[in-house]
């Protein structure tokens, strides 16, 4: 232990110990849900690491892209195809664990004060990795990379008075060319993953300082969850969190090997080509629900680039629009009902998002678009109800 | 117990998403595809299908080599592959083992009308109308006493595509330079190197079988691969497009073996841990 104790004079390692791991207490009361956030740690030094190796392959040049994917490193390369389907699949899954992640946040009200930087941080990190997916969807050149990035661009048209410029800018070209092949790489393999970093430190600070929430929503203090109502970190909350892991590997890795056409589009396996539009255009799976409320607005393109913008922000302001004062989803069950249908209206938009947007389907994805914001817009109302019930009740 | 009623859940929201985003939606894209039709029951001919070889040879000497060369039987074309690119912006196909690849039925009817077997009005070969019933079952005896049997996907590949179609992970390069693809057909026929990726593996042989099936409006003619060839066509375009299948499917085995292990394992370590708590 000499060592330690070498380390410990210069860097107080032992209190840093203390404080990140065997005396920081969680909850007992949380389920196994609360493992998600680690789950996002793991997925994203999946995603670092695959990126790296493919980064010594990748050629981000619209003459040599494609190939660089899908010959060199797909067939060529020594397991280069493990990198990319990782990488791949990694992408994907990292916003399923992102959405439960955030729906556990939503459902368990911890978003609550006095957790609102928490959230916010959250939100941020999400649009940021929306950003880095989106901006990395376009390195394999192929058809749907390029109409997606395409498709996506252009509705940065309809802005006021700056919208042509702006694309023009974003895209550094008239259409999407080499040149924004080469700005996206930019920002999908330094600028993105810095910010992400970066935030990440933020969140997990606020995380420690304001400590988790729990199933029933009851704030507990450091001495309550000293002594009998919570568990330390470490080893006991990771204890767990190991086997949940393993769990979740077995999981990923089967999609990897066996199932991984969901996160590879076939259409992608074309090279882009700006003269032919592929009769299908959507995005991956995770902004199809967002997608969806775009087109649900069939009748005006404005109105339904306004709710498009207003579906991927909104939730980031939840702090202000839940007042409840009870916190748990377990503890309102009028909160419950209507959290289990935003749930299904998300499953449902997303569904929709990638059928043609034609007669019913467009109709059906109205509907489900107005379902989505109302779930928002009737918090205030249930906050009210629930605060009325509270006062009776005294 | 109530871990797993979420997870259960969790399981559920997650499986119908599955189900929307990939079969459903793909059905609903796509559609129905359409079966091959290995008899071109659509062709009605009355030319036969079988005769004398010697007699086709002197057919096919007089009616076809002006274009078309017959390597196998030392046969060379009258016109060389310049002029002919000039002239028709495609190769004509040296026809060897032609007859061990297309369906006799529809190379009997493609003889006779090429435009209507191939379904593409701009076919370079003018129909064969000089000759009788019975000189193209003789023609097609002949092309069937030289052709070469058993001819692995690869070749037929490359027999059946390649005059239009480069597969450049394969360093194959289409015979037909691309500027005379361009002109002839209206655009450059796709590489095929990861076709077997980018498109369903039934939705392949439907095309190859009747390109208007798969693609209404293509410019690609149909080409009357018997099913057996088809079949080889796939399962090569497969096989190129995911050379490292068997690899994949091996290593995935060990990998989920080893994370099983690891499983039980923490499973074990968190049982140990847990077993003061509650």
């Amino acid at each position: 232990m000499k060592f330690m104790d070498w380390l410990d004079e210069r860097l107080a390692v032992r209190q840093l110990i203390k404080v990140m791991l065997t005396e920081y207490y969680v909850p007992k009361n949380i389920n196994f849900l609360w493992s998600f956030g680690v789950l996002i740690m793991v997925v994203f030094a999946i995603l670092v690491v695959s990126g790296i190796f493919l980064l010594m392959y990748y050629k981000p040049d619209s003459h040599l892209a494609f190939d660089s994917v899908n010959k060199t490193i797909m067939m060529d390369v020594e397991y280069g195809w493990l990198f990319r389907h990782t990488h791949a699949v990694a992408a994907s899954i990292m916003f399923l664990v992102l959405y439960v992640h955030m729906a556990r946040g939503i459902y368990y009200g911890s978003f609550k004060a006095p957790r609102e930087i928490v959230w916010i941080t959250g939100y941020i990190l999400f649009i940021l990795m929306a950003a880095t997916a989106f901006t990395g969807y376009l390195l394999p050149w192929g058809q749907m990379s390029y109409w997606a990035a395409q498709t996506i661009t252009t509705l940065f048209e309809k802005i006021p008075f700056i919208g042509p410029d702006l694309v023009v800018w974003i895209r550094g070209n008239y259409i999407v060319e080499d040149a924004t092949l080469t700005r996206f790489f930019a920002l999908h393999v330094v600028f993105l993953p810095l910010l992400l970093i970066v935030f990440t430190g933020i969140h997990l600070y606020a995380v420690r300082i304001v400590g988790s929430n729990n199933e029933d929503g009851i704030e507990l203090t450091k001495e309550e969850k000293k002594h009998g109502k919570g568990i330390p970190f470490w080893p006991v909350f990771m204890a767990k969190e190991f086997f949940v892991i393993s769990v979740f590997l077995i999981f990923f890795f089967y999609l990897v090997f066996y199932q991984y056409k969901f996160a590879m589009d076939p259409i992608n396996f074309t090279p882009a080509d700006y003269l032919q539009t592929p009769t299908h255009i959507y995005p991956e799976w995770y902004f199809l629900a967002f997608y969806e409320v775009l087109r649900g607005f069939f009748f005006s393109q404005n109105l339904g680039l306004i709710a498009f913008v207003l579906s991927m922000f909104i939730a980031a302001f939840l702090p202000w629009l839940d007042t409840s004062p009870i916190r748990s989803g377990n503890h309102r069950p009028l909160y419950k009902i209507l959290f289990f249908i935003f749930v299904a209206d998300f499953v449902f938009l997303t569904i929709l998002g990638k059928l043609p947007p034609t007669g019913l389907y467009a109709w059906l994805g109205f509907a489900g678009s107005l379902v989505y914001f109302a779930f928002f817009f009737a918090l205030p109302i249930i906050s009210r109800i629930e605060k009325k019930k509270l006062e009776g009740g005294r | 117990m109530k871990e797993l009623k979420i997870l259960l859940i969790l399981v559920v929201v997650v499986l119908v998403g599955y189900w929307g985003i990939e079969p459903y939606a793909h059905s609903v894209m796509h559609g129905e595809v359409k079966k091959p039709d290995y008899n071109y029951s659509d062709l009605k001919t009355t030319a036969a299908t079988t005769g004398d070889p010697a007699k086709g040879k002197e057919l096919f000497v007089a009616n076809c080599a002006s274009c078309h060369g017959l390597k196998n039987d030392g046969i060379n074309p009258g016109m060389d592959k310049n002029a002919a690119i000039t002239s028709f912006n495609v190769v004509p196909p040296d026809l060897s083992n032609i007859a061990a690849i297309l369906d006799h039925k529809f190379l009997a009817a493609f003889i006779k009308n090429p435009q209507q077997a191939t379904e593409n009005p701009k076919f370079a070969m003018p129909p064969m109308a000089q000759l009788s019933d019975e000189d193209v079952g003789h023609i097609i005896a002949y092309l069937s006493s030289v052709a070469k049997k058993n001819l692995d996907g690869k070749e037929i590949t490359i027999e059946a595509c390649g005059r239009c179609h480069s597969i450049k992970y394969q360093k194959i390069y289409a015979e037909t330079p691309a500027e005379n693809l361009k002109a002839y057909l209206g655009k450059v026929p796709p590489d095929l190197s990861v076709m077997g990726k980018a498109k369903e593996l039934e939705y392949l042989e439907t095309f190859i079988n009747n390109p208007q099936n798969g693609l209404p409006g293509t410019s690609m003619p149909r080409l009357g691969l018997t099913k057996e060839s088809t079949e080889k066509v796939v399962a090569y375009l497969d096989q190129i497009a995911d050379p490292h299948r068997e690899q994949r499917n091996k290593l995935g085995m060990w990998v989920i073996g080893y994370l099983v292990v690891m499983a039980g394992l923490t499973f074990a370590w968190k049982k140990k841990i847990w077993k003061n708590i509650h």
